[in-house]
């Protein structure tokens, strides 16, 4: 096993709490983190090391599950068991909330921006999938509300270059919703999992998605290839990592600088994986790269690469730290 | 760790849906009534009861000796129901409305009602309230805007989850469904000398979420123990019944509908303003334009903002804008719709609101396929054109309408217009209660 993971910093960023997302800003300068103390904070360098820049107290009644970046990094969303999703403004070094979108049953579990930055989607427990549309005077609009899961959904995630969501959920199956007509619909439905899918992240271009589950799996899928006329998306599963996680995985996040992969567990752990160069791409190969076990002292609930400097890689975990890794490439 | 009950599935907590108790018809329940938790076991149970077993019960009850058990059977067709039928048969509208009736009273319906009546009711109702708010306007912040009331799905989502934001707005005049329910049980019940317990009320409606309006509490006599309406079955259900009788339209009779005034009454079918939900908008525009400003305004533009479910109509005099007024349909335009009143950015003094997107003629009640679940364009479509096919009348003119305002309510400023034409809102905003485990 090659460790080429090595700690550049341990943060204790929601103590007495869990820390249950890291999420960076677009230009890579700052971290923001979130968790079961209902409170945002973000973190950012100052010399050599990373310390706490602000905190974001009152917005939230109950654990802030996630956090996004707008992708001028100028806005927050934060997404709350409260069952509210809160839009902040940036304002030099702090920040401001703007407004709450409510309007979700129960508890929201994610949040993401689109890449176009006009468009914001969260989901919840209630299974629903809730997109909104912003405009230049930040006013807010709902666009859709999709109830294709059955069940509670985790993650949503973005294409990073169409305008396609994908939503990840307790009943195992991954959905992926395009605008049709003037609604939005699912129009691929993949399964595989056994269990919970927790997270999902597209790579670079967007060819591919890896998802992660509660099964101990990591899988990836490809687009396939439009049917002539009907604009069908179709996904395949191309390739399933299993043997290497011992248990849950919560997180899954693809470097779109390196293609590296890495990984959060529920056995402590967070994993690096590299696709193999010479294998055919409708067939990837993953290898593990880097495995640092003991990364945090409980469930590692969240990874994230930094968007501008290689190698950076940002977890947290239930221990309520954030940890900041280096991953070098073996020679 | 996180705690065992999310680590393996098998101990995966059932998921309680009230769905499940009643099988097919709770999934066609507008987005609004479609939450967890929104309807309670009795509602559920009500709501199940309303079905065509129920009814072939009633209607076998009056075919057996016991006397006691036997009821005067009383349908209300609504109007959004009758191009449903008109498609369906591959007939014009009135001609449907006609074999429907047939057929209705081939089962032992006695009597078979159009609720373009009571519609006028609660349109007229919603016109002179809306003045009234409106004149209220700077010093009531409740009074405006002002939502329509007609929709089921819409009230209870304002009751349960919306709360004090939303239910001040609401119009309280009674819904079309609701005052023919009281005009059956209350008037029409008396002109034919029957106490209510002895007629049953069947609604034809294009909508579940009706099913519940007529659980309401609010329209149930105590006293008596009698619902004002006893049962709705939608169009779906008719048509379905009609088929498992192996019913052929051609060999049906046309059967004029009956009149709640009796003999006296119209034999042509016409119907209100808009394009299939009563059009309580158009009409409390126009009757606005003309009492507060002095203008006929004959023809209505509509500006289709976001999705064809949002769409604002505004009145304009010498580039001032005097009046504006929004439609808007379906569960992600209300969201847009909540978020602004939250924020008191709401430049309406008017929003008609209604659950189901396309308006009540895309109740899913009768729209939808029966391959897919979502609604057929092209039935709608169809629908749309046979309701615009019906000569347009205005409640003002109708004659029935002041001699019921003048028999039964006894004025149109009578201390019973409260309690026959308009009903209250409760707020019962339910706290989102923890379920005993957590998820993550």
């Amino acid at each position: 096993m090659k460790e080429s993971l090595s700690l550049v910093q341990r943060l204790s960023a929601h103590p007495d709490s869990r820390c249950w997302f890291v999420s960076w800003s677009p230009n890579g300068t700052l971290l923001a983190s979130c968790g079961g103390d209902k409170a945002i904070r973000i973190w950012g360098k100052e010399g050599e090391s990373w310390v706490c820049k602000s905190v974001l107290q009152d917005g939230h009644q109950r654990t802030v599950r996630k956090v996004a970046w707008s992708p001028c990094g100028n806005y927050l969303a934060s997404a709350s068991f409260d069952a509210t999703t809160c839009i902040w403004k940036k304002k030099s070094d702090e920040f401001e909330s703007l407004t709450v979108l409510e309007g979700h049953e129960n508890e929201v579990k994610c949040v993401a921006w689109a890449p176009s930055g006009n468009l914001l989607a969260t989901c919840s427990r209630d299974k629903s999938v809730w997109v909104w549309e912003v405009d230049e005077e930040d006013e807010y609009e709902c666009v859709t509300v999709v109830n294709s899961h059955t069940q509670d959904v985790k993650h949503v995630v973005w294409h990073p270059t169409q305008e396609l969501l994908a939503s990840a959920s307790y009943d195992n199956n991954i959905c992926v919703y395009k605008e049709e007509d003037d609604d939005w619909e699912c129009r691929a439905t993949l399964t595989g999992h056994t269990s919970t899918v927790w997270s999902l992240s597209f790579d670079a271009t967007g060819q591919k998605l890896a998802s992660c589950s509660d099964d101990r799996t990591v899988k990836i899928w490809r687009e396939c290839p439009a049917e002539s006329g009907q604009g069908d998306v179709s996904w395949k599963c191309v390739c399933t990592l299993s043997g290497y996680h011992s248990r849950t995985v919560y997180d899954v996040a693809w470097c779109h600088l390196t293609g590296a992969l890495a990984t959060a567990c529920g056995d402590d752990a967070v994993r690096v994986f590299k696709e193999d160069e010479t294998a055919d791409p409708e067939q990837p190969v993953f290898s593990l790269a880097a495995h640092m076990a003991k990364a945090h002292s409980q469930d590692v609930n969240c990874v994230a690469w930094n968007p501008k400097e290689a190698g950076l890689l940002a977890s947290c975990s239930d221990d309520g730290d954030i940890a900041i890794w280096r991953f070098q490439e073996e020679d | 760790m996180k705690p065992f009950w999310d680590q393996n599935s098998f101990l995966r907590p059932v998921s309680f849906h009230s769905c499940q108790v009643n099988g097919g018809s709770q999934q066609l329940l507008s987005a609004c009534l479609s939450c967890d938790g929104c309807l309670s076991e009795e509602e559920n149970l009500k709501i199940s009861q309303q079905s065509l077993e129920e009814v072939e019960r009633v209607l076998a009850l009056n075919k057996k000796c016991d006397v006691s058990k036997h009821k005067v059977l009383v349908a209300s067709v609504c109007p959004q129901s009758l191009p449903f039928f008109a498609v369906k048969f591959g007939l014009d509208i009135s001609e449907a409305a006609c074999k429907l009736c047939c057929f209705l009273k081939s089962l032992g319906v006695h009597y078979v009602f159009d609720t373009t009546l009571a519609a006028g009711f609660s349109i007229l109702e919603s016109q002179k309230e809306f003045i009234l708010r409106y004149h209220r306007r700077n010093h009531d912040s409740h009074a405006l805007p002002m939502f329509t009331s007609c929709c089921p799905g819409w009230i209870r989502y304002s009751e349960r989850v919306l709360g004090s934001l939303v239910t001040p707005h609401i119009c309280t005049a009674r819904s079309p469904q609701q005052i023919m329910g009281c005009l059956v049980k209350d008037y029409f019940s008396t002109q034919q000398k029957l106490s209510p317990e002895k007629l049953y009320h069947l609604v034809v409606a294009p909508c579940f979420d009706k099913k519940l309006e007529a659980v309401r509490e609010e329209f149930y006599n105590s006293l008596l123990e009698t619902r004002d309406v006893d049962c709705v079955l939608t169009s779906g259900e008719i048509y379905y019944l009609m088929e498992r009788r192996k019913i052929i339209v051609e060999e049906l009779d046309l059967v004029p509908l009956d009149h709640v005034l009796g003999e006296t009454g119209d034999s042509v079918l016409v119907r209100h303003e808009g394009r299939g939900s009563e059009g309580f908008l158009e009409h409390i525009f126009k009757h606005a334009a003309k009492e507060l400003f002095g203008l006929d305004v004959h023809e209505i533009t509509y500006k289709t903002l976001r999705n064809r479910d949002f769409q604002e109509v505004t009145l304009e005099r010498d580039g001032e804008t005097l009046l504006q007024f929004a439609a808007v349909y379906g569960f992600r335009n209300i969201q847009t719709l909540v978020h602004r009143m939250r924020k008191g950015h709401v430049p309406y003094q008017l929003v008609e609101v209604l659950s189901c997107p396309g308006g009540c003629l895309s109740g899913r009640g009768q729209a939808e396929s029966e391959k897919e679940h979502r609604v057929d364009k092209a039935l709608v479509q169809q629908m749309e054109e046979a309701y615009s096919s019906l000569p347009v009348r205005l409640p003002e003119v109708n004659p029935v309408l002041h001699t019921l305002y003048q028999d039964w309510v006894e004025g149109q400023d009578s201390s019973h217009v409260s309690s026959l034409l308009h009903t209250q809102y409760r707020n019962q905003s339910q706290s989102h209660s923890q379920p005993i485990y957590m998820q993550w």
